[in-house]
C-alpha cells in the first residue's frame, strides 16, 4: 500500500520534476534568490556603498541599525562571490522549504536563523577576539543548512564505512567548512562557523521551540488562502518524502528521460536523420561556402619562380629519340630495355634493371624495369625525386611521346648543377605492375622470390612525376591523374605546383578527373567530386604514379589531352618546372592537406568539411546498435505494461535478462564465412570468375533464406535474439566504416550508403507480403547485385571487374575486397536474416526480473 | 567422481583447442607472428621479442645484453632463451613455450574460479554468487580472447609476468602464503610492477591461511612473508649478477620502467606525455605518475578489505591503464580476471558502452597508427588519442565493476534497498 502511494507521488510529480530545476524552486528560495541578485545589481553603482550600509559590522550594530542583522545574508562583495553562495544555497534552501513550508521557513530565516548566528558572531567577534571584521554574505546560511541536513544524516546513516574505520557523517561539514576556510580567500571562518554550530543546534532539536508553531501558521494559511493565491507556495502540510541517505529515486530528469518508453521509438528516426543529413552534406560541398580555394602552403616550392629553359635544340634531340622509339615499336621489353639503356648509358647516367612476375587470377605479370640515376651535383644522394614513364599506358597505348621526352629531359637535366637532389629515371614496361615491383623493391618490401632486389639505390624519394604522353598531335591541355591504391592521395602542394606552374607559368589549362571542360559551377564542380569520390572509393591503381602514394612518396600523373598548340617542349617544360620545385624543397612534403577532395583545379575541401558526411553515416549503425541493445533489454510484451497502474509509468520497464549466446554465433559465423567469397575471387582463376560469380550470387539469394529456416527450425529465436542479432551486426559494421573513414573516406561513405537500408531491417512476423518486400530490397542493394550493376553502368563485364579486382589485391594490396566481402556482405547477410527472421510469440523468459543484466 | 572425470576431459579439450588454435596461427601464418612483433600494442620496450633476440644474441656471444640499450628485460630469459634449440632454426619450440606458459595461466585462472573466492571471501559473502562461471569458462574466455592470442603470437614476454601473477593468486586463495611469494616475487622480478600487488595479496594469503588454520600473529605473518619476497628477489638479482657479471642489468631492466627512458609508442598514457615535457619538469612528473600509479593499492586495499581479491582485479585493471609501458597483454590479464565476477555483472551499468569503445579503439588504434607510421598523413596525436580513448575504455570497466563490487556490498548492508536506484547526494 505504502509503495503504490509511493510510486503515485513520484508519478504525479513527474511531470513537474521533469521540467526544469529552476521552475520548480518554491516561493521562499525564489525570493531569497532574487533578493541576493537584486542586492548585487543595486551593489554594482558607485554613488551609494550598498555594502557598508548593510553588512555586519560588529562596531556598528546598534539598536538603530538592528537591520544589518537581516540584510547582511543578501550582500556580496562581488559577482562571484553572490554566484558561489547562490549554487551553494539554493538546493539546500528549496530542501528545506519544500520540507517544511513557505512560511516556516519565512519565519526563521528572517528570525532565528539569522539573528542567532549573527549574536554569536558578534559575541564572539566583538567580545572575545575585540575585533572589527564585517561579515556579509549567504554562506552563512548554507553552513546553518549543511549543519541541520548532516545531522539528519548521521541519524539515518551513521557512519561512513572506509576500510575498517567508521568515519561518522555529522563531521561533513566541517571537513567542508575547513576545505572553505583553506581555499577561499578573506571567507571569513568564525562567521561559518556561527552558522554551522547553529545548525547543528537545529538538527538536534534544540531549537524547536523557535518556529512558529503549526496551527496558527495553519490559521494564517487558511485565512489568506496562501495556497490558492501564491503561485510555488508550500504549504505547512505538504509533507515530502525524506531527502537524507541515499533514496529510491526516479532521480533527475535526465534518468527519467533514459526510462522514457517514447525514447526507445526516436533512434530509428535520428539514424534516417544521420544518413540524410551526411547524404545531403555531400552536395553543400561544391558551393562556394563549403570548398576552399587551393593554395600552396609549403614556401620552400616556389612554384612557377624559375625561368624554365627546356626548348630551342632540345626539340632536335627530342626529335631524334622518338625516331629511335618508334622504332622500337612492338619489340620485345629486353630489346626495348637493351636499346634505351644503351642511349641512357650514353648519356653518362649509371643504369639498372629489375625483374618481376607477378600472378593473379590465373594470368602472369612480368617485365623488366629500367631506371637511371642522376647523381646530383649539389646533394649528398640522400634525396631523390622520379621520373616515371611507362612503356605502355593503363589502356595499353604505346607511350609513344613520353618516352622521347623523358630520355630528352634526362640528357637536359643532366646538363644542369642545379640539381640537390637525385633524379631517378624509371621506365616501366606497364603501367601499375612494373611501377609497383620497382617502389617495393626501392623499399625493401618486395617478395624476392618473384621480384628482384634493386641493385642501384639513392636516397628517400621526395615525389615522383609520371607522365603519360601517348597523344601524337599538339596538345591544349594537361590532365593531372592523382588517385593512389586503396584512395591515398598525393600532398596537395603537389597538385596545387603543377597547377600552378602549368595554369599560371605555362598557360596550359589543367583539367582533373577527366573533366575535359569545367566551367566550375555547381554542376561540373560536383561532378568532379563524385568522379573523385568513385575512384578514391574503387581504391584501384590508377597510373604508374599510384604505387609510390602508399610509400608515402606524394606522386602525380600528367596526361596532355586536347586539340590545341601546346607541343612536347611545353609539356618538357612543365616537367623541368616542377622538378625544380620539388628540388627546393628542405623537408617531405607535409605542409598541405592529404585528404581532401578536388571539385575544381582550384577547389577543394577538406577533410575536417566532409569527413562528418561519413561520419554521420556510420553513425546511423551505432545509433540504432545501441538503441537495439537497450532495447532487448526490456520485456517485449506491451501489455503488461499498459495493466500496470498508471501511476507507475515512468518507473522502469522491467528489464529482462538478454540472452547472449545465439546472436554471438550468428555474427560469428556470418563473419567467418566471408573469407570464402574472398577467398574465392582473389584465387580463382580468370576465365573462372564469371561462372564463380553467378554460382556465388545463386547461393547468396538462398543463403538467407536457408539460415534463417536453420535457425527457425533448430534455435526459435525470440524477438530479443533477433534485435540482438540486428545490434551486433550494426556495431561491427558501424565499427569497421568508422575506422575505414580515417583511411579511404569514400570507400566508406559509399559502403555506408549503401549498406544504409539495413538500418531499417526488422522480422516481420505478421505479414508475409512485407517481409518479401524487404527480402526482395535487400537483394537489389546486395554486394553481388551492386557489383553486377556497377559492371553493367560502365559496360564491363563482371569478370573484368573481378579480375581487376584481384590484380589490385594481388599486385598493389587494395584492400576494397576486403572491405566488400569482410564488410559489407556479413552485415548484409546478418540482415537477411533478420528480416526473414520469425520471432516466437511473446516469451517471458525465466530469468528473475528487475536486473538488468550483460 | 564421474564428473570430475567429465570436467577434466573438457578442460583438456579446451587446453588442445587453445594449443592448437595457437600452432596453426603460427605456422599457417608464418608472418604473422613477426607482424604481430612489430605491433607497438603488443610489443613494449620492456617486452619486445624482438629485443629479447637481440639481448640474446649479444649473450651468447659473450657481449653484456644491454650494451647498445636496445634490450630491457629480466636477465633470467637469457639462459631460458638459449637452452631453447636456436629461434632462427627451430622457431616451434618458442612457441610451445609460449604456448604452454598461456596454458598454464589457464590453469592458475582455472583454480582461482574455481574456488569462488570471487564470490564468498572469508569476509564477505556475496548473496549473488549462485550465478557465476565455471573455471572451465573463465579458461575459455581468457584463452580465446583475441588479445591473449595476439599477444602470445607476438611472443611478448608479459606473458610469464602474466602466468606468475596468476599463479600466486591462485596459490594465495589456496591458502599457500610460501608459493603466492615465491610466484610474485618472480612476477616482480620480470616486470617490477606486479611489487604493488604485494598488500592486497598478503590480505588474500592472510584471510585464506587464518581460515584454514588460525595464525597467531598477523604482523608475524606480514613481515615474515615479506621478508620472504624481498629473500626471493634477492636471490634472483644475485643470480642475475652471476649471469651478466654487473649489476648494469637494475639500470637497464627497472631503470627504464622507473624513469621511462625509451619513448617508444605504446597504449599507454605516458610516452606522449614525456616526449612533450620540457627536462626540467622530467623527474618531478616520473614521481607524479609512479606516485598515481602506487596511490590505488592503499586506497583500494582499505576500503575494499573485505574481498581482496577484488583488488587485485581493480589494481591489474589500473596497471593496465596507467603502468608506464603497458599492452594489450596487460588487457588481456584484466579482461581475464573480470569474468571471476559474473555474479555482479547485473550491477553493470555500461557494459555495452565498454564493449563498444575497447572494440571501437581495437580497430581505430591500428588505422590511427598506419596513418601517423605509414600514410604519413596523419600524426602523433591521431594515435594518442586513441590511446585515450582506450584507457577511456578501460577505466570505465575498472569503475562500473568497483560500483557493482561496491553495490553488491551494499546491498548486503542495506537489504531494503536492493533491487532500487539510487542517487547520490
Amino acid at each position: 500500500m505504502r509503495s503504490i502511494s509511493f510510486g503515485a507521488f513520484l508519478g504525479n510529480n513527474s511531470n513537474l520534476r521533469a521540467r526544469s530545476y529552476v521552475n520548480r524552486l518554491p516561493l521562499f528560495t525564489r525570493g531569497v534568490l532574487v533578493a541576493i541578485v537584486v542586492f548585487w545589481i543595486v551593489g554594482v553603482q558607485s554613488v551609494w556603498d550598498l555594502r557598508t550600509w548593510g553588512a555586519l559590522v560588529p562596531d556598528l550594530v546598534g539598536l538603530s541599525s538592528l537591520y544589518r542583522l537581516n540584510t547582511y545574508p543578501f550582500i556580496h562583495l562581488n559577482f562571484f562571490h553572490a554566484l558561489m553562495n547562490v549554487l551553494a544555497l539554493v538546493p539546500l534552501l528549496e530542501r528545506f522549504e519544500s520540507e517544511h513550508g513557505t512560511l516556516t521557513s519565512l519565519a526563521l530565516f528572517f528570525g532565528p536563523f539569522v539573528t542567532i548566528p549573527s549574536f554569536m558572531y558578534l559575541f564572539v567577534e566583538k567580545v572575545v577576539l575585540r575585533a572589527n571584521t564585517p561579515v556579509m554574505g549567504a554562506s552563512i546560511w548554507v553552513f546553518l543548512l549543511l549543519g541541520i541536513e548532516a545531522i539528519r544524516t548521521y541519524k539515518l546513516n551513521p557512519y561512513l564505512v572506509v576500510g575498517t574505520h567508521n568515519i561518522p557523517t555529522w563531521t561533513s561539514p566541517i571537513a567542508i567548512l575547513l576545505c572553505v576556510a583553506a581555499l577561499v580567500p578573506s571567507s571569513s571562518f568564525l562567521g561559518h562557523l556561527c552558522g554551522l554550530a547553529v545548525g547543528y543546534f537545529c538538527g538536534l532539536g534544540y531549537l524547536k521551540y523557535l518556529a512558529p508553531p503549526e496551527k496558527i501558521l495553519r490559521w494564517i494559511e487558511g485565512k489568506l488562502n496562501l495556497l490558492g493565491r501564491l503561485p510555488h507556495y508550500v504549504s505547512i502540510d505538504q509533507k515530502t518524502y525524506g531527502r537524507f541517505g541515499v533514496l529510491p529515486s526516479s532521480g533527475t530528469s535526465a534518468l527519467r528521460l533514459r526510462r522514457d518508453p517514447r525514447m526507445l521509438k526516436v533512434p530509428p528516426y535520428l539514424s534516417l536523420l544521420c544518413i540524410v543529413v551526411g547524404a545531403v552534406w555531400l552536395f553543400l560541398l561544391p558551393l562556394n561556402e563549403y570548398s576552399r580555394r587551393t593554395y600552396i602552403s609549403e614556401n620552400a616550392l616556389l612554384p612557377g619562380q624559375v625561368h624554365t629553359y627546356f626548348s630551342g635544340s632540345d626539340q632536335h634531340v627530342f626529335r631524334a629519340y622518338k625516331h629511335e622509339v618508334n622504332e622500337l615499336a612492338g619489340k620485345t621489353n629486353i630489346d626495348v630495355n637493351d636499346r634505351l639503356e644503351s642511349i641512357v648509358k650514353g648519356l653518362g647516367l649509371k643504369t639498372a634493371r629489375q625483374n618481376f612476375t607477378y600472378q593473379s587470377a590465373g594470368r602472369v605479370y612480368s617485365g623488366e624495369n629500367l631506371y637511371a640515376i642522376l647523381q646530383a651535383p649539389r646533394g649528398d644522394a640522400t634525396e631523390a625525386i622520379v621520373l616515371v614513364g611507362a612503356w605502355e599506358n593503363v589502356k595499353g597505348e604505346l607511350n609513344r611521346n613520353g618516352i622521347p621526352l623523358i630520355l630528352t629531359l634526362a640528357r637536359y637535366f643532366k646538363r644542369w648543377s642545379l640539381w640537390s637532389k637525385d633524379i631517378i629515371f624509371l621506365v616501366t614496361p606497364d603501367s601499375i605492375a612494373g611501377p609497383q615491383a620497382w617502389v617495393d623493391a626501392y623499399h625493401d618490401a618486395h617478395d624476392s622470390s618473384r621480384i628482384n632486389s634493386l641493385p642501384l639505390k639513392s636516397g628517400l624519394l621526395q615525389g615522383a612525376i609520371a607522365l603519360d604522353y601517348a597523344q601524337e598531335t599538339r596538345f591544349e591541355s594537361v590532365h593531372i591523374v592523382y588517385d593512389g591504391i586503396n584512395g591515398q592521395l598525393p600532398n596537395l602542394d603537389l597538385i596545387n605546383s603543377v597547377v600552378s606552374i602549368a595554369g599560371g607559368q605555362m598557360g596550359i589549362g589543367v583539367a582533373i578527373q577527366e573533366m575535359w571542360h569545367h566551367n566550375d559551377q555547381y554542376p561540373d564542380r560536383l561532378r568532379t567530386m563524385l568522379r573523385g569520390m568513385l575512384k578514391q572509393g574503387l581504391g584501384r591503381a590508377s597510373g604508374p604514379h599510384s604505387s609510390f602514394i602508399p610509400y608515402h612518396v606524394d606522386a602525380v600523373t600528367l596526361q596532355p589531352f586536347g586539340d590545341g598548340w601546346q607541343d612536347e617542349m611545353a609539356m618538357g617544360r612543365v616537367v623541368e618546372g616542377t622538378f625544380r620545385s620539388l628540388n627546393n624543397l628542405l623537408e617531405h612534403l607535409h605542409q598541405s592537406f592529404f585528404f581532401y577532395l578536388l571539385m575544381q583545379r582550384e577547389r577543394f575541401v577538406s577533410i575536417g568539411t566532409y569527413l562528418p558526411s561519413a561520419m554521420l553515416v556510420a553513425a546511423n549503425f551505432t545509433i540504432m546498435a545501441i538503441a537495439l541493445w537497450v532495447k532487448s533489454g526490456y520485456a517485449e510484451d506491451p501489455s503488461t505494461a499498459k495493466k500496470q497502474p498508471a501511476s507507475s509509468k515512468y518507473t522502469s520497464t522491467p528489464a529482462i535478462e538478454r540472452n547472449l549466446f545465439l546472436p554471438l554465433g550468428v555474427i560469428t559465423f556470418c563473419q567467418s564465412i566471408a573469407i570464402i567469397p574472398l577467398y574465392l575471387f582473389n584465387h580463382a582463376p580468370a576465365a573462372a570468375l564469371p561462372p564463380t560469380f553467378l554460382l556465388f550470387t545463386i547461393l547468396n539469394t538462398a543463403l538467407p533464406h536457408l539460415l534463417s529456416h536453420y535457425l527457425t527450425t533448430y534455435h526459435s529465436p525470440s524477438t530479443q535474439q533477433h534485435q540482438l542479432i540486428k545490434s551486433f551486426s550494426l556495431l561491427l559494421l558501424g565499427m569497421f566504416l568508422s575506422s575505414l573513414a580515417t583511411l579511404n573516406f569514400s570507400l566508406a561513405l559509399l559502403i555506408g550508403l549503401l549498406a544504409s537500408p539495413l538500418t531499417f531491417m526488422r522480422p516481420w512476423p505478421g505479414s508475409a507480403a512485407a517481409r518479401y518486400t524487404c527480402t526482395l530490397l535487400l537483394n537489389a542493394i546486395s554486394p553481388t547485385a551492386v557489383i553486377f550493376a556497377g559492371a553493367k553502368y560502365w559496360g564491363l563485364e563482371v569478370g573484368e571487374v573481378l579480375e581487376q579486382a584481384a590484380f589490385g589485391w594481388d599486385v598493389c594490396g587494395m584492400y576494397t575486397p576486403v572491405v566488400v566481402w569482410c564488410v559489407w556482405w556479413p552485415a548484409w547477410l546478418a540482415g537477411s536474416v533478420v528480416t526473414l527472421g520469425r520471432p516466437k510469440a511473446k516469451e517471458v523468459p525465466p530469468q528473475a526480473k528487475g536486473e538488468k543484466d550483460l | 567422481m564421474d564428473g570430475a572425470k567429465v570436467t577434466l576431459g573438457r578442460t583438456a579439450a579446451l587446453y588442445a583447442g587453445a594449443a592448437v588454435l595457437r600452432l596453426a596461427l603460427f605456422t599457417l601464418f608464418p608472418g604473422l607472428p613477426d607482424l604481430l612483433t612489430g605491433r607497438v600494442e603488443i610489443s613494449t620496450p620492456v617486452t619486445s621479442f624482438k629485443r629479447l633476440q637481440e639481448g640474446l644474441f649479444l649473450y651468447n656471444h659473450n657481449v653484456s645484453p644491454y650494451d647498445g640499450g636496445v634490450y630491457h628485460q629480466a636477465p633470467l630469459f637469457l639462459p631460458l632463451f638459449s637452452l631453447l634449440p636456436s629461434f632462427a632454426t627451430l622457431p616451434i619450440f618458442t612457441y610451445l613455450l609460449y604456448i604452454a606458459v598461456d596454458l598454464l595461466s589457464a590453469s592458475a585462472l582455472i583454480k582461482i574460479a574455481d574456488s569462488g573466492e570471487a564470490g564468498s571471501s572469508v569476509h564477505f559473502t556475496s548473496p549473488r554468487r549462485e550465478k557465476r562461471w565455471s573455471g572451465f569458462i573463465v579458461a575459455a574466455v581468457f584463452l580465446f580472447n583475441p588479445f591473449t592470442i595476439a599477444t602470445c603470437i607476438g611472443r611478448s614476454t608479459s606473458v610469464f609476468t602474466t602466468a606468475a601473477i596468476l599463479h600466486a593468486i591462485a596459490k594465495a586463495v589456496a591458502g599457500a602464503p610460501f608459493s603466492a611469494m615465491v610466484a610474485i616475487s618472480f612476477a616482480s622480478y620480470l616486470s617490477l610492477y606486479p611489487l604493488l600487488l604485494l598488500p592486497p595479496l598478503l590480505i588474500l594469503c592472510y584471510d585464506r591461511r587464518n581460515a584454514l588454520k588460525p595464525i597467531p600473529s598477523r604482523y608475524n605473518f606480514a613481515v615474515s612473508n615479506v621478508a620472504l619476497v624481498v629473500g626471493v628477489i634477492a636471490v634472483l638479482f644475485q643470480m642475475s649478477r652471476f649471469l651478466t657479471g654487473s649489476w648494469e642489468f637494475l639500470p637497464s631492466t627497472y631503470g627504464v620502467q622507473l624513469t621511462l627512458s625509451d619513448l617508444t609508442p605504446n597504449i599507454g598514457l605516458w610516452w606522449y606525455f614525456f616526449i612533450e615535457m620540457f627536462d626540467s619538469f622530467r623527474s618531478f612528473f616520473l614521481a607524479v605518475f609512479w606516485l598515481h600509479l602506487s596511490c590505488y593499492v592503499g586506497g583500494l586495499s582499505i576500503r575494499i578489505r573485505r574481498q581482496p581479491l577484488v583488488v587485485l582485479t581493480l589494481l591489474l585493471g589500473l596497471f593496465a591503464i596507467f603502468k608506464p609501458y603497458p599492452s594489450i597483454s596487460d588487457a588481456s590479464l584484466f579482461l581475464a580476471m573480470v569474468p571471476l565476477y559474473r555474479h555482479v555483472f547485473p550491477l553493470m551499468r555500461y557494459t555495452f558502452v565498454i564493449a563498444a569503445v575497447i572494440m571501437y579503439t581495437t580497430f581505430l588504434g591500428p588505422a590511427f597508427y598506419h596513418l601517423w607510421i605509414y600514410a604519413g598523413s596523419g600524426n602523433a596525436n591521431f594515435f594518442y588519442a586513441i590511446t585515450l580513448v582506450w584507457g577511456l575504455g578501460l577505466s570505465l570497466l575498472v569503475c562500473d565493476l568497483t560500483f557493482a563490487v561496491l553495490r553488491d556490498e551494499w546491498e548486503v548492508e542495506r537489504p531494503e534497498m536492493v533491487g532500487k536506484d539510487i542517487r547520490q547526494i
